[in-house]
């Protein structure tokens, strides 16, 4: 039997696993994107038969695995996905609500497998629900409110997945003349703590009768988007009478009692059973079939990609980069050589030699460099579906526009962007955008809109995230403000400055904490985490027009072009791509503007940080006439940094200080230079939000 | 019988000792780059073989006196929890055996060091050891976190 192979030791199903949950979170991730579509298009065939076709080789590759409950779920949503393709059945959103909640789960149960455990993730309801539409005869169209399958012509009785003992019961009150019911409980839509309810309508229901069986599981119902809930009760009293006694329950929107067809389901039920039986065994039957089937029209598609772990392309990209340093000190050698034979001709071939090599490193480098890039679309595919169910959430009408997805960026800032772009949607649609009434009476247009664009900018790529909502209330922030005491009553803020103060810790205006966005996550924490990735974030706010923010990030974040300046005994080395320029500036043409010194720059103020001060460094007995200043920049915001001395610039690999030493302002890393000392890497992007949030 | 392998050295005038598991090698003290903004007892950050790991002083940690570097100072690097880093030391004194029934609960006031970096003292003939909980001693740099 193939149910047996499964437990054969000789096959080594860990092996395949890797590509299994690959290949699986790929058809889910397809699915997911179908799905949206598909709600957005309407009944398109084509798109229909390619998430037909996904869920059959996800249904047939958790088959060979022996992933049941995979099984069943792809398995019922092939189903309803095959009578959408056949029209017999219309998309609805709730249609492409169940099946979305089909793809999370699934994903929760990957996840699970991938971590060595057992499948828990619920899945009967969900099969049940399908089964429901799919056995219904006629196409179940279900409205949002659920209004219409609960009249009694579209009545369609669920399977309670009823046990030996339920099944007497039934029979028990059959004898006795009692109403068996099907209950359909319709709650407020967004009702808070759904499973409370439903405790209490059951327990309404235990006064007056027996209630047999719920659906969805109590703890479902909690996460469930759902705001229904279906009951399976014996009871003596009539059937107005029930109704009545629900309808008490506060919160319960609609109920109907249908009489449960018991004879029917009691034989129906043991259909479901011989069903589930012959699926399951189907299932080892053709997958084995099936899944070469696939194989075999893939074969004549020529491989153009590969997949490689991420840990051994990680192991490359270190060597690279101790091969970098390597060859820093070979130059530093060839150097010190040429110093002592000036005239030895070993030592100019040596040199020669170096240079060829650099050449060599570089493009190793970036090539290797360029593996590590993948585009942003992977972090921004996460987001249509966030943004309709936050939509659902608030009930406001939201328009994603997605834009340059194809910019590629380092992977280790592609997973890292994922949060604070996250937070920043939330943040719009939670806060940013208004009501469609609202947005009506202020001569907008109803849906409101969030854009999300990518674009290369110099050595850096800009992220924008947009909202055409109501704009930062500036005047609440700057009370606010003051009120920490961060700005005093009467300081002259821009719009800018005050706008800047969202990224204060602790910050919050939000009257109501929403289950969205008030989590006690701040801006604070997107701020630093873009902070910690070598970025920066910029807010653009016009009232009743929208925000706009500005990220922009470092390309890649392994190895870099740094210049590295001398502060008293110390060295320090500044990310090349941030620095605009040195200035050699004389002490006397310093001037301190409100407590910060400053420089005359082409007729514009430069603040300037003094490294010595700002880093504790003992400050020489004589402080020099001349210093160097470094000017860096960041976007439209610039500052100098005041340092002793400039050491020339170099390749430098960026390591991390650990979680020891991590997140300290000004720090963002370290990197080991050619004489096998650490050197710190200044991390400009936190010095200059600093300097602005200071002024 | 249970018993514990550690490593002693020496502070001051006080011998302590670690559970040899945790140490990943003793090393000589390297050059040694201070990390602006770090808490007092961290050091700074030193090269081990390409990683850049962090270097505890003790005498900071645990409020003692500085000391000059001489001839016998190490550093002990530690690994605790997937954390890498050193801690240095007046001078590593020896790798021994103690029999669990050799080590007593910290007393009151643990010579005059905060009570809650120790985990016991082990007995030695006459020699006292100061066990150290490492998980105490690193604890504080983990805490060292913007808590989000």
């Amino acid at each position: 039997m193939d149910g047996d192979d499964r437990k054969n030791p000789s096959v080594d199903v860990a092996e395949f696993l890797e590509f299994y949950l690959l290949d699986s979170r790929e058809q889910i991730d397809r699915l997911g994107t179908g799905l949206l579509e598909l709600e957005k298009e309407g009944q398109d065939v084509n798109l229909v038969n390619d998430l037909f076709r996904s869920a059959h080789s996800l249904k047939g590759a958790s088959g060979t695995m022996g992933f049941l409950p995979i099984v069943a779920l792809t398995h019922a949503a092939e189903d309803v996905l095959d009578r959408l393709r056949r029209g017999t059945m219309e998309v609805t959103p709730a249609v492409v609500d169940v099946l979305l909640e089909v793809t999370d789960r699934i994903r929760m149960m990957l996840t699970q497998v991938e971590q060595g455990q057992e499948i828990r993730e619920e899945y009967e309801d969900l099969v049940g629900v399908m089964k429901g539409w799919s056995s219904g005869g006629s196409p179940t169209v279900r409205t949002e409110e659920g209004a219409e399958e609960a009249r009694e012509g579209n009545f369609v009785p669920r399977d309670f997945f009823l046990e030996a003992g339920d099944r007497d019961k039934i029979k028990e009150a059959e004898n006795k003349g009692y109403g068996i019911y099907q209950i359909d409980v319709t709650l407020v839509r967004d009702t808070l703590m759904k499973a409370v309810r439903a405790v209490v309508v059951m327990q309404r229901l235990e006064g007056i009768g027996t209630v047999l069986k719920v659906l969805p599981g109590i703890e479902e119902m909690e996460t469930a988007r759902d705001s229904r809930f279906w009951l399976l009760a014996v009871s003596a009293e009539p059937p107005e009478a029930i109704r009545e006694e629900i309808l008490g329950v506060s919160e319960v929107a609609e109920v109907a009692l249908h009489s449960y067809p018991t004879l029917s389901v009691l034989s129906g039920e043991a259909d479901f059973s011989q069903e589930r039986g012959t699926e399951s065994y189907d299932t080892y039957n053709n997958t084995p079939n099936s899944a070469p089937n696939v194989g075999v029209s893939r074969e004549n598609v020529p491989i153009h990609t590969i997949r490689v772990d991420t840990a051994r392309m990680d192991n490359l990209i270190n060597m690279v980069g101790e091969m970098v340093i390597t060859r820093t000190r070979l130059v530093q050698t060839g150097t010190d050589l040429k110093g002592h034979y000036p005239q030895e001709p070993m030592v100019s071939s040596l040199i020669e030699t170096n240079v060829y090599l650099g050449r060599l490193m570089n493009d190793l480098q970036e090539s290797v460099m360029r593996l590590r890039m993948v585009p942003i679309g992977t972090v921004f595919g996460r987001f249509p579906r966030l943004v309709r169910d936050l939509a659902r959430k608030t009930k406001k009408e939201i328009e994603l526009v997605l834009q340059g997805e194809d910019t590629e960026l380092d992977k280790t800032v592609v997973e890292a962007i994922g949060d604070p772009l996250m937070h920043l949607i939330r943040n719009a649609v939670d806060h940013g955008l208004e009501s469609p009434a609202e947005r009506r009476a202020a001569g907008k247009r109803a849906t409101g809109t969030v854009s999300l664009d990518a674009y290369h900018q110099g050595n850096h790529i800009a992220i924008v995230v947009a909202d055409d909502g109501c704009g930062l209330p500036l005047e609440k922030i700057r009370l606010k403000a003051v009120a920490e005491g961060w700005a005093g009553t009467r300081e002259a803020l821009s719009e800018r400055e005050i706008a800047q103060f969202i990224f204060r810790p602790g910050f919050s205006t939000a009257d109501t904490v929403t289950d969205i966005s008030g989590r006690g996550v701040g801006m604070d924490v997107v701020k630093k985490a873009l902070n910690s990735l070598g970025g920066t974030i910029d807010i653009d706010t016009r009232d009743g027009q929208g925000t706009t923010f500005t990220i922009r990030l470092p390309l890649t974040l392994a190895i870099i072009q740094a210049l590295l300046v001398e502060v008293g005994p110390e060295v320090y080395a500044i990310p090349l791509s941030s620095v605009l320029e040195t200035l050699l500036v004389a002490r006397r043409d310093m001037k301190t503007v409100g407590g910060r010194a400053m420089v005359q720059l082409r007729g514009n103020a430069l603040p300037l940080i003094f490294l010595e001060e700002e880093f504790d460094i003992p400050k020489p007995e004589k402080p020099p006439e001349e210093v160097f200043v470094v000017v860096v920049g960041l976007g439209d915001k610039a500052l100098g940094l005041v340092v002793d001395g400039l050491r020339g610039q170099q390749e430098i690999v960026i390591k991390s200080l650990g979680e020891v030493l991590g997140n300290l302002p000004g720090i963002a890393g370290a990197t080991i230079l050619g004489d096998g000392k650490v050197t710190l890497i200044l991390d400009i992007g936190s010095l200059l939000q600093d300097v602005v949030v200071r002024r | 019988m249970a018993e514990e392998q550690l490593v002693t050295f020496r502070l001051g005038a006080e011998e302590f000792g670690m559970d040899i598991m945790r140490v990943q090698e003793i090393i000589r003290i390297p050059p040694i780059t201070r990390v602006p903004k770090a808490p007092p007892h961290v050091e700074g950050v030193t090269n081990l073989r390409g990683n850049v790991i962090p270097i505890v002083n003790l005498r900071v940690r645990f409020g003692l006196a500085a000391a000059e570097e001489t001839d016998l100072s190490r550093i002990i690097v530690l690994q605790v929890e997937q954390k890498v880093f050193g801690i240095r030391v007046d001078a590593v004194t020896e790798v021994l055996r103690l029999e669990a029934a050799a080590i007593e609960p910290p007393p009151p006031v643990a010579m005059g060091l905060d009570a809650q970096f120790v985990r016991g003292v082990g007995k030695v003939g006459e020699r006292l050891l100061i066990l150290l909980d490492l998980d105490q001693v690193v604890a504080g740099e983990t805490k060292y976190e913007f808590s989000a």
